[in-house]
């Protein structure tokens, strides 16, 4: 396994690196382009949308619990909500993050001791 | 200091980071790779998802060609990332391994905060978010690689609670994007959709497609607002 595991760490490695790396490059460089015409440097309109729907679609994925069940669910809903009631009065990243976690972990501990688990 | 802010800023991430690197840890050790290999994967790769599909796929015996082919693929969405926040980001020599860092959690985090920030600021915000979120990666997969089962026997219920720190975060870097109907449209319909395909365990696709259904109700409902008049954009 040793020798193909190398070149298929290297591989991945560097395609992955060049996925991040090559369209930010490409896009400096676009901009700066069209900054020395004298256009506007922005970036094409589908990519300012696509941007905040790749962060939506992180959140939906992250929000399914990895063992479902009603507990978890519960405890994902309490925790969103939270964390969104936390946002609205701090306006804030790091504290809503704090509550969110802190509620679901409640509710997922009282989950626990009502089941006897 | 700009760098201290943007690690401090990306603290949240840790809370999902490390219980998922150590899991990653130990998943790989469990599937036949020694702890350098396993702590060199994440080092280098430095990707959730692929990651895990790299080492399952090794462990069934795949063809070496279908296993890189695969993890290619599902990290194919970071091709929108970099393009997405250069606008911010000034030009500089440390890119190629700057981007390195560019995961899902820091171009959410990159794309909310840079624009917030002082020009002067953005790469040293941005330095510090990455490095943090890197070093996490690796050393929770080192942690996980080397004492993963005693770390789960004495803090059961830590793994199953830090993760949720991942969505409460997208929560609040997307709560001030909810700004139309459109957006709200386009928005909710996409974390419905990832979450159906996540449910139904297309989970490695779920990101592109849901984010694709999205756009596609951005510009309906756009469509809808300029013929109708109703919806605003």
């Amino acid at each position: 396994m040793d020798n193909g595991f190398w070149l298929a760490l290297l591989l991945v490695s560097a395609g992955t690196l060049c996925m991040r790396l090559l369209p930010l490059l490409w896009m400096q460089r676009h901009l700066l382009k069209q900054k020395s015409k004298g256009g506007l440097a922005a970036i094409p309109g589908w990519l300012s949308v696509l941007g905040p729907l790749m962060i939506a679609a992180m959140l939906g994925v992250s929000l399914v619990p990895a063992s479902p069940g009603w507990s978890a669910w519960f405890a994902t809903l309490l925790g969103a909500l939270s964390a969104l009631m936390a946002w609205l009065w701090t306006k804030s990243l790091g504290w809503p993050v704090l509550v969110g976690v802190s509620i679901y972990g409640v509710v997922i501990l009282l989950a626990r001791i009502s089941t006897g688990g | 200091m700009s760098w201290r802010t943007g690690a401090r800023e990306a603290t949240p991430l840790l809370g999902g980071y490390i219980p998922v690197a150590i899991s990653f840890g130990m998943v790989a050790v469990q599937a036949g790779f020694s702890v350098w290999q396993t702590i060199l994967i994440s080092t280098l790769i430095y990707a959730g998802a692929s990651q895990f599909l790299f080492v399952a796929m090794v462990a069934a015996g795949a063809p070496w060609g279908l296993v890189v082919v695969m993890t290619l693929l599902i990290n194919a969405r970071h091709v929108v990332y970099g393009p997405s926040i250069a606008p911010w980001l000034p030009k500089s020599r440390w890119w190629p391994f700057l981007s390195h860092g560019l995961t899902d959690q820091i171009f959410a985090l990159a794309l909310s905060r840079l624009s917030q920030l002082p020009a002067e600021q953005r790469l040293g915000w941005y330095s510090g978010a990455m490095l943090l979120a890197w070093f996490s990666w690796v050393a929770g997969t080192a942690a996980g690689a080397i004492a993963g089962e005693e770390l789960s026997r004495h803090w059961p219920l830590l793994g199953e609670i830090m993760p949720f720190a991942l969505p409460a975060l997208f929560l609040v870097l997307l709560a001030p994007r909810f700004t139309s109907r459109t957006w709200s449209i386009a928005l909710g319909s996409t974390i419905a959709v990832a979450m159906l395909l996540t449910l139904y365990g297309f989970t490695n696709a779920s990101i592109p497609l849901a984010a694709a259904s999205g756009a596609l109700f951005f510009y309906l409902a756009k469509l809808h607002a300029r013929t109708g008049g109703r919806l605003d954009g």
